[in-house]
């Protein structure tokens, strides 16, 4: 039930968010741009997905990237209804952009960093990503990457991006997102990611992976999980020189976290977790 | 011309020069002068009263003439005289300096060396130069190369001295001869000086006791066909594995404007190669060539033009250079004042360089700091050092964006003699807190920064620009901005490069600043300064002002395989600490010595804090090309603090190494390597035509004069009436000057045959 009323609440709000149109961008009339905000309905696994309008850099509309030192990036990807059975429109935007938008401000208040302080959702494909070398992903157990989103996130990491994965659950998930990752970096191998690795340190020092639970969840005694015998887990892939690139949270929420943290029934234990955990991996994304 | 003067005037100009005019006539002169006036007025007045059928103009030229031939009889009967003062035949001494070096073995255009002037005229034997000048002086010889040394007879010499030490040889032979009456010395040379002491420092004690110099130069001026590489100056040590760009002057005279190859080579392998237009002739061309050295150690880098077809001299054709080529890791301090990709992409761009640590020290909050690349746990845990001794312990210093105000007023003036006296390399980021919008202006750091800070512009939002970056032609000459691309496509290399972002205005550099990159904009005019630096004190100050370099990596326009981001900061930094110095320094004086003479080794010393000390314990420790090895202590030389001192004299030809080692109080302090080889090298195949405007100089300097071998025979002459020593008066009459009987008949026969024309006969 929860899930159902998060995504009705962030598909509202990704359709005030998703033109093509720089004036529809924020603060439009969700009805008058209903339905512009769906990516291709069922993005092919091979040749472009389908030209329909799809979300475009704030920071292109606004001003040319480059006036903040950092911009807190989500990747908008081709997604549902494909072979997997388990289609889902829009699931790049879930928790967006109040997710977003309460991370940067809390991330420029913990952080000496100059954050663009808006949301700022990027296609894959659009070339634009190359100015934002942090990019965040959630529910990436409903991707379905085109060819050309598959080449241009390969392109991204191996320039230098750095891809920050959270918000999914379960084994049917992670397999979505593995057959979708090892297309962008075959022969990469995904590892557990040890507490000892700087990512936990480089800010603040973190010496426990916590399930962060979504919104509902984990509130007096309430499990955290989202399935059964799922457990909180970091990972990572690596490049061929052994730098981290992609950092995966997997069964659990971060964003979620992000989202709530003013919610006085959202755990605080879970949302500080959440931010010193953003914390790091920006700082560990932007000096390693 | 000299001769026609002679013979009209019965003396040579020399002789006019040196001597004294006056009357020899007895009686006085104004009363011969007032003789000479009444037989003009009688002259004029001759004419003036008998008119007959002249005219006045007639009559005026007629006395005219009359007046002047009456002048010349009254000046011949007043016995014009020079007094000159001659010197004392065989009272004096004369100094015959010959140069035995190997450039007077060089054939001539007619086939025959140099030397057999010295064969033919210093010989003895009738009728030779040697012969005039010993009939007046007494003759001593001297031989100079690199050294002088007296000689018995000019036979004893070989022609295969290394060099031409012209001052040393002036010097010697003065010094030798101090205790004699002497006339002066004759210098026998092509002129060709490859000594280092300039000659000036021969001069002024010639000049102070008026011992002139009369020289002989040998030799064409020119010699041609030729090609020559002119002086190649690199790095005494680089970084391994660093660019290294050079510029090479080639000569051509009277090989046509032709192509050739220029090689450029080590002891192990060729480095580069590429063919060269040869200029008009006698006009140098430069030619840049770009390579690099990977091995640690003394490499002898030579660069050469094969000899080609008809080429008189082929020794000139190569040049070699000792460079050192460190592998030392050089540690480089870069301090952020926040997170920014610049850090990231930076340290990815040189992780692979071995020869770089790049220890980052990042503030990720406030009071809150980062520490990457660090040695040790304990290196600089309270953050940006505090102390000389911790920040000199980096070779270069990278500011990113950070405040001024972060720092303390001491460590301001530390960060500005980082560069001005440990001599350290600097380079400025640009960034939102960085330059005038960082409030560096009115710092001590301020006078570092190779840029003028103007006040910030762009308002609340502060400025932002995007700009196009490209190369100056000093920049294209730079190393830090090649790219790694061949030389003729580095200025493609930077047009395809993505354009980056600026937030610090930026347009103008200081005076003496080399401006190496811009960046355009058809918002921007002027042109940013992207890239710009100067020599600060000891060191060095750059200053990159974009923001995001990184672009040059991530954009979507670079392919993911383009090395450009990569290059340009490892060369970037490379060059940064090329030439910093070290604590203990040492140096050799000459590259190539020959085994007879000796090598000055040097060293400047100086504490953690580069402050020189004088009461170190400094040995050399010299290998020699056989391996053996030789201790030997240098001293303070009590010229300037921190420098020490000792000679060495090589017995072993083949390549020797020096490691000073310096020690104060039983506590080591550092060591140096350099390097040195000893042999015969060919210095004397280079500018080696008679330079006659710097034997002339000599000559003029010191009151002698200069000749050549068709113009000596006067020599001995001219030594006699210029020359010091033992002199004595000498008056020489002027009345029987053939000049002025000439004019005598010159006057009247004017007169005779203007009375013909006129009719007035």
């Amino acid at each position: 039930m929860t899930r159902l009323l998060r995504a009705g609440l962030v598909t509202g709000l990704s359709l005030t968010l998703v033109s093509a149109e720089p004036s529809a961008v924020r603060g439009t009339d969700a009805a008058a741009s209903e339905g512009v905000g769906e990516l291709a309905g069922s993005a092919p696994r091979s040749g472009a997905p389908a030209e329909t309008t799809r979300p475009v850099s704030r920071a292109a509309d606004f001003e040319r990237p480059g006036r903040h030192a950092f911009y807190w990036t989500r990747g908008a990807y081709s997604d549902g209804g494909g072979g997997w059975g388990w289609g889902r429109r829009n699931a790049w935007a879930t928790d967006y952009p109040k997710s977003d938008i309460q991370f940067v401000t809390v991330l420029q208040r913990l952080v000496r960093l100059d954050v663009f302080q808006e949301e700022n959702a990027v296609r894959l494909d659009d070339p634009i990503l190359r100015h934002f070398p942090v990019l965040y992903m959630v529910e990436v157990g409903y991707m379905d990457l085109g060819d050309s989103e598959v080449e241009a996130l390969r392109g991204f990491l191996d320039s230098g991006g750095f891809l920050i994965v959270d918000d999914f659950w379960g084994a049917r998930e992670w397999a979505v997102f593995e057959d979708n990752i090892t297309r962008v970096l075959p022969d990469k191998p995904i590892v557990d990611l040890p507490l000892e690795h700087p990512v936990f340190s480089v800010f603040y020092d973190i010496d426990e992976v916590k399930q962060v639970p979504a919104r509902g969840r984990g509130v007096r005694g309430r499990p955290t999980t989202q399935c059964r015998g799922c457990e909180a887990t970091v990972r990572g892939i690596f490049d061929d020189d052994g730098r981290l690139m992609v950092i995966i949270n997997w069964n659990t929420d971060l964003g979620d976290a992000w989202e709530w943290a003013e919610d006085p029934y959202y755990p605080l234990e879970y949302s500080t977790y959440a931010y010193q955990m953003g914390a790091n991996m920006i700082v560990y994304a932007m000096s390693h | 011309m000299s001769s026609l003067f002679e013979l009209l005037f019965k003396y040579r100009p020399l002789v006019f020069e040196q001597g004294d005019f006056t009357f020899a006539a007895p009686g006085n002169v104004r009363v011969m002068v007032l003789v000479a006036a009444l037989l003009a007025i009688g002259a004029i007045g001759t004419y003036a009263l008998v008119r007959g059928r002249s005219t006045p103009t007639e009559r005026g030229v007629m006395a005219g003439l009359r007046v002047g031939l009456v002048g010349l009889v009254v000046f011949a009967l007043l016995q014009p005289t020079l007094v000159v003062s001659t010197v004392v035949p065989q009272q004096n001494f004369l100094g015959v300096l010959i140069d035995d070096s190997r450039s007077m073995a060089l054939a001539d255009a007619d086939g025959s060396p140099r030397s057999d002037f010295v064969t033919t005229q210093l010989s003895a034997g009738e009728g030779t130069l040697v012969d005039a000048l010993s009939e007046r002086f007494v003759l001593r010889y001297f031989r100079f190369s690199d050294v002088a040394r007296r000689v018995g007879s000019p036979a004893e010499l070989g022609y295969a001295g290394p060099r031409t030490d012209l001052a040393t040889a002036l010097d010697a032979a003065r010094q030798e001869l101090s205790g004699v009456p002497l006339s002066g010395l004759v210098v026998v040379t092509d002129g060709a000086d490859t000594g280092d002491r300039p000659i000036t420092e021969a001069l002024v004690p010639l000049q102070a006791g008026r011992i002139p110099v009369f020289t002989v130069g040998l030799g064409e001026e020119v010699i041609r066909p030729d090609i020559e590489v002119g002086r190649v100056e690199l790095p005494r040590a680089i970084l391994a594995g660093s660019t290294v760009l050079v510029d090479v002057m080639v000569t051509q005279h009277g090989m046509g404007r032709s192509s050739v190859p220029l090689i450029v080579e080590d002891d192990r392998r060729i480095l580069s190669e590429e063919s060269i237009e040869l200029g008009p002739d006698g006009e140098p061309v430069v030619a840049r060539v770009s390579f690099q050295l990977e091995e640690p150690g003394p490499h002898r880098v030579r660069f050469r033009i094969p000899p080609q077809e008809g080429e008189r001299v082929d020794r000139n054709n190569a040049r070699e250079v000792l460079v050192e080529v460190r592998g030392e890791r050089e540690k480089i301090l870069y301090f952020e004042g926040e997170p920014r990709f610049e850090v990231k992409f930076t340290r990815r761009a040189v992780e692979e360089d071995e020869n770089l640590q790049l220890v980052v020290l990042q503030r990720t909050a406030d009071s809150k700091f980062l520490r990457l690349a660090v040695s040790d746990s304990t290196e600089l845990q309270y953050g940006f050092p505090t102390s000389r001794e911790e920040l000199y312990r980096y070779r270069a210093l990278v500011l990113g964006s950070v405040e001024a105000s972060h720092f303390t007023f001491d460590q301001l003036a530390m960060i500005a003699d980082f560069v001005s006296e440990r001599g350290g390399g600097l380079l400025f980021l640009g960034g939102r807190d960085a330059f005038a919008e960082g409030g560096w202006a009115g710092t001590p750091v301020e006078a570092v920064m190779p840029v003028v800070l103007d006040q910030p512009t762009g308002g609340a939002d502060g400025f932002f620009s995007e700009v196009s970056v490209g190369p100056t032609p000093a920049g294209l000459a730079h190393p830090t901005v090649q790219l790694d691309a061949p030389i003729e496509d580095v200025a493609d290399r930077w047009s395809a490069l993505p354009p980056l972002t600026i937030v610090n205005r930026l347009t103008r550099t200081k005076p003496g600043a080399t401006t190496l990159l811009t960046g355009a904009s058809p918002d921007l005019t002027p042109d940013q300064v992207v890239l710009a630096f100067q020599r600060y004190g000891r060191g060095k100050a750059a200053a990159l002002t974009v923001q995001d370099s990184w672009l040059w990596q991530m954009h979507a326009d670079v392919p993911v395989e383009d090395q450009s981001h990569e290059a340009f900061w490892q060369q970037m930094l490379r060059w940064l600490v090329d030439g910093v110095p070290t604590p203990v320094a040492a140096t050799v004086a000459r590259e190539r010595v020959d085994p007879s003479s000796s090598v000055r080794i040097s060293a400047a010393i100086a504490d953690s804090t580069y402050i020189e000390v004088n009461d170190a314990s400094v040995t050399a420790r010299v290998t020699t090309p056989t391996g053996a090895i030789e201790e030997i202590p240098l001293g303070w030389t009590v010229e300037r603090d921190g420098d020490y001192a000792a000679e060495l004299r090589p017995v072993e030809e083949g390549d020797y190494e020096v490691e000073i080692i310096a020690e104060r109080d039983g506590v080591p302090m550092g060591s140096s390597r350099t390097y040195f080889r000893a042999g015969p090298g060919d210095d004397e195949f280079f500018g080696a035509g008679r330079r006659t405007a710097f034997l002339e100089r000599i000559a003029t300097e010191t009151g002698g004069r200069s000749y050549t071998p068709a113009t000596v025979a006067s020599l001995p002459e001219d030594i006699a009436v210029t020359g010091a020593g033992v002199t004595l008066v000498e008056e020489r009459d002027l009345w029987d000057m053939p000049a002025l009987f000439l004019l005598i008949l010159l006057l009247m026969g004017a007169e005779w045959g203007f009375r013909r024309i006129r009719g007035l006969v």
